[in-house]
């Protein structure tokens, strides 16, 4: 039961990064590389915002998202809009994103350096309960009613609201959606910043969870969430959330009964499978090839 | 001072090989990360077999490095293949990344690598080594870009399908695509860890493999020098900021991550798009000696393709239901009806892009069935146009009809690599064929302009041109008048006829019914997937069935001016019958049922 817990509260996270990462694909059908980078400024700003002022962490939440919005469209803006209408745009959009990515690490290694950075140690009290016979911290309880409640909001935002229709419109064609008058521009820069808001975030509660960051700490979850967006189905939002749940449970398992130094291998050789067998994924559509 | 920088010059040699591998796969459209993991695997598999002295006393251990690690490389890309090369873009992408970190994660966890410590190797590679490879790959690669299997693989970087439909077995070019990616994989690893002295697992990583696709990807994939430039700027700017003095920390990443964007952002061709591109063939060949000796069509009036009651559903939907047809050499067949009467399903299954789901064909001595593949037909001697225009739009008008050549032309690489006067001999074979083409549908004076930048008439004249550069048997036309006007339709049908004189038996999709009763011999009318006529132009112009149909179906402009076309014929029918009425005793036999005018005169058949 610990162990389940544990992987449920890992995989919330790598939820959280993939459903942002899957978001942009699912919509724009670009994979945006500067996700990594935009987790880890998350978690960095989110050290600095409490280090310097001290808030709790219920108003940290709303500042970080603010901050990757405005990161997301940036990367839009920089990244992506100017490649609109090539015929290669696809390719050159994974690659100016990666080239993003990297300034923005840079830079962070400009204000932060490059060494391992923590919360401050008394900032959240480290209460313990217990649940159905396995401790937890209360900061992890915080972290899962976080992410899945940001989970639910994007889904509902994308289901519902008129934000949501136009998303899934531009899915469907985006030619289509700019003559029936959709704003294509201003969804897109939307689609990114709600993606980067939900990357950032999640940047932050991973270094809640685990108390230390550094500018590499996006690259790993970055190709896990390659595979969890993969697992779950390309653009499948609830596929994004139970692939991180599958993967987090998975990993925890592996650890314990494998050895750490297979763990990665849980990850990878999950995404070979699924993309063998069942290459739209647990929750996505297939899509036909037209003539 | 050249000393000071020799490992740098060697590094660019080898980044640049790596950026080769990521070449390889990317002119033939796929994106595969596996190359670094591939490189690994060479790598430390190879340092089990490197001998410590030379074998049999002559080869020496570097060598048998080499050659165990391509060969390595190469049965790894294709075991990994098999699975993966079914994936397209971003998956394919992803899972042979899964593919690199699985094999990372795998040597860590052996002990003959000595895990994350990392093992030792002997220096065996110099800067003379590494250039030496590199211009051997560099080199290969110069040959294979005008050769016939360089061609195809741009052909299905531009559009699968039409490859396809040109004969080209896609599944097998882009496997060996794969395969070559990973022998120059294997080349790469062996020449970095035999130069480098030493290397753990960890270094074959993500990183390090987008690392390699950034510098194939700036270096450009339009030309073969593309890797070689991506690689001095990318592995020359470090060493020109640590010379300025602002390789501070943050500022080099920062820099490069700058140069990278604006590369990528406006230079869409990478570093080799700014040298001017010399093609592959630009000029038309109009001696008709250079053309190659082409096969005998089949004799007039042998059939060429036979339909028994086939049919094709989609779940509950019958696109077509029982269809039974027929088609001679040197005769032109007209599917007509209105829209949604499943004509391009039909001819779909004709061609085998879509398998039959009941009934039996065969097509130039081909059976349809699930498993028949459209290149196997292409290669038999069918060749098609489609309703959407599928043309590679960035290759020029005559690169196209040259790979449309495919099927009748020779592969030339080998002889390219060793400059045999052959290879010279098969290329002006090649051009002048297509020279032929081009100038029988029009488009002589476009021969160098993009595809993409035609005019629809030409682009649609041009696909036709490309699918005579097959010298097919049968000629499949997907609507070939649509967007076309009066004129240019007429100039069409004069073309479709002369093919037909030539013995090629033409089947031909058109909503231009005008046209179609001028150019067609016999015309199968169908509607919800039903042949609901079928006869002579003449004979189909008077049918009422055919009216009703194009008259009851909801559809489009198209259809309407179908409709008013075929009720004019009608009208004129009476007309004609009533003078002949008139002057009963004068009735003449009229000509055969078509002819080259316009088909609204063209009312007289003989009873």
């Amino acid at each position: 039961m610990q162990l389940f817990l544990d992987g449920i509260f890992l995989g919330s996270i790598y939820a959280l990064f993939a459903i942002g990462f899957t978001l942009v694909f699912g919509i724009l059908d670009r994979l945006n590389l500067a996700h990594a980078a935009v987790f880890t400024a998350g978690a960095l700003v989110g050290i600095e915002i409490v280090t310097r002022l001290g808030v709790p962490i219920w108003l940290l939440i709303p500042m970080v998202l603010v901050f990757g919005a405005v990161l997301g469209i940036l990367i839009e803006r920089i990244a992506f809009r100017p490649l609109a209408g090539r015929h290669d745009a696809h390719f050159a959009g994974l690659i100016s994103s990666i080239a993003f990515g990297a300034i923005l690490l840079s830079l962070l290694q400009a204000m932060y350096g490059a060494d391992t950075r923590r919360f401050p140690a008394d900032i959240f009290t480290p209460t313990r309960v217990e649940i159905l016979g396995a401790t937890v911290s209360l900061l992890q309880v915080v972290i899962l009613i976080i992410s899945v409640s940001l989970m639910i909001v994007l889904t509902w935002l994308v289901a519902k609201s008129k934000l949501g229709r136009g998303m899934r419109t531009i899915a469907e064609n985006p030619h289509a959606a700019a003559v029936l008058g959709l704003n294509v521009g201003r969804i897109s820069s939307t689609t990114f910043a709600l993606s980067s808001a939900l990357g950032a975030v999640a940047g932050v509660l991973f270094t809640l969870n685990v108390n230390a960051a550094s500018l590499g700490i996006g690259h790993a979850v970055e190709l896990k969430a390659l595979a969890v967006i993969v697992v779950g189905g390309m653009g499948s939002l609830p596929g994004a959330l139970i692939g991180g749940l599958i993967l987090g449970v998975a990993e925890v398992l592996a650890v314990n009964y494998i050895g750490s130094s297979w763990r990665d291998m849980v990850a990878f050789g999950l995404l070979f499978l699924i993309l063998i067998l069942r290459p739209q994924g647990l929750f996505g559509a297939r899509k036909t090839r037209e003539v | 001072m050249l000393v000071e920088y020799n490992s740098l010059i060697t590094l660019i040699a080898l980044t640049a090989i790596l950026a080769f591998s990521f070449y390889a796969v990317l002119i033939a459209g796929q994106l595969s990360l596996a190359q670094v993991g591939l490189a690994s695997l060479a790598a430390f598999t190879s340092s089990l077999v490197v001998p410590a002295e030379p074998l049999f006393g002559f080869i020496p251990p570097l060598a048998v490095g080499i050659v165990f690690g391509m060969c390595v490389g190469i049965i790894a890309a294709f075991i990994l293949g098999l699975p993966v090369i079914r994936l397209r873009g971003v998956f394919l992408a992803i899972a042979t990344l899964a593919f690199g970190e699985m094999v990372r994660i795998f040597l860590i966890n052996q002990s003959w690598t000595n895990g994350a410590q990392g093992m030792s190797f002997p220096k065996l590679v110099g800067i003379e080594i590494a250039w030496i490879a590199l211009v051997v790959v560099a080199f290969w690669f110069w040959r294979l870009s005008g050769s016939r299997l360089g061609r195809a693989f741009a052909a299905i970087r531009e559009d699968e399908l039409a490859a396809t439909s040109m004969g080209i077995d896609v599944a097998r070019y882009r496997m060996a695509s794969f395969v070559i990616a990973g022998a120059v994989a294997g080349l790469y690893g062996v020449l970095l860890t035999y130069f480098s002295r030493f290397a753990d697992p960890n270094e074959f990583s993500f990183t390090a493999a987008v690392d390699g696709l950034v510098t194939a990807v700036v270096g450009g994939v339009t030309l073969f020098v593309g890797p070689v430039l991506g690689s001095v700027f990318l592995s020359v700017l470090p060493e020109v900021q640590r010379v300025l003095g602002v390789d501070a920390g943050w500022i080099r990443p920062t820099v490069s991550g700058v140069l990278l964007l604006v590369v990528i952002l406006f230079l869409p061709g990478g570093l080799s798009g700014l040298i001017p591109r010399r093609k592959s063939a630009k000029r038309l060949i109009v001696d008709p000696a250079a053309r190659p000796d082409l096969p005998d069509l089949p004799a007039p009036g042998t059939e060429l393709v036979r339909l028994q009651s086939l049919g094709k559903s989609y779940g509950g939907v019958h696109a077509v239901r029982s269809v039974d047809l027929t088609v001679a050499a040197g005769e032109v067949l007209g599917l007509i009806g209105p829209n949604g009467a499943g004509k391009t399903t039909l001819v779909n299954m004709v061609t085998a892009l879509t398998p039959p789901s009941t009934g039996s064909g065969s097509v130039l001595g081909v059976n349809l069935t699930d498993s028949t593949k459209a290149h196997r037909l292409a290669q038999a001697g069918v060749a098609r146009t489609f309703q959407q225009i599928k043309l590679f739009n960035r290759l020029s008008a005559l690169e196209n009809v040259l790979v449309g050549g495919y099927r009748i032309t020779h592969d030339t690489l080998l002889r390219r690599l060793f400059f045999l006067p052959s290879a010279r001999r098969f290329e002006r074979e090649a051009v002048a064929m297509a020279s032929a083409q081009l100038i029988r549908v029009g488009l002589g004076d476009k021969a160098a302009n993009a595809a993409g930048d035609l005019s629809y008439g030409d682009q649609r004249r041009l696909e036709i041109a490309r699918a005579l550069a097959s010298h097919p048997s049968l000629l499949v036309l997907d609507e070939p008048a649509a967007g076309m006007n009066h004129v240019e339709a007429g100039r069409l049908s004069e073309l479709i006829r002369s093919l037909a004189a030539d013995g090629i038996a033409v089947l031909v999709i058109e909503h231009n019914v005008r046209m179609m009763l001028a150019t067609c011999d016999r015309i199968m009318v169908l509607n919800f997937g039903e042949v609901i006529a079928s006869g002579t132009p003449g004979e189909i112009a008077r049918d009422p069935k055919v009216l009703e149909a194009y008259l009851g179906s909801s559809g489009s402009d198209a259809d309407s001016d179908a409709a008013a076309v075929l009720a004019a014929e009608d009208l004129a029918e009476v007309t004609a019958e009533s003078v002949r009425d008139h002057n009963r005793g004068h009735a003449d036999a009229g000509p055969d049922g078509r002819s080259n005018e316009s088909g609204a005169t063209d009312v007289e058949d003989n009873r």
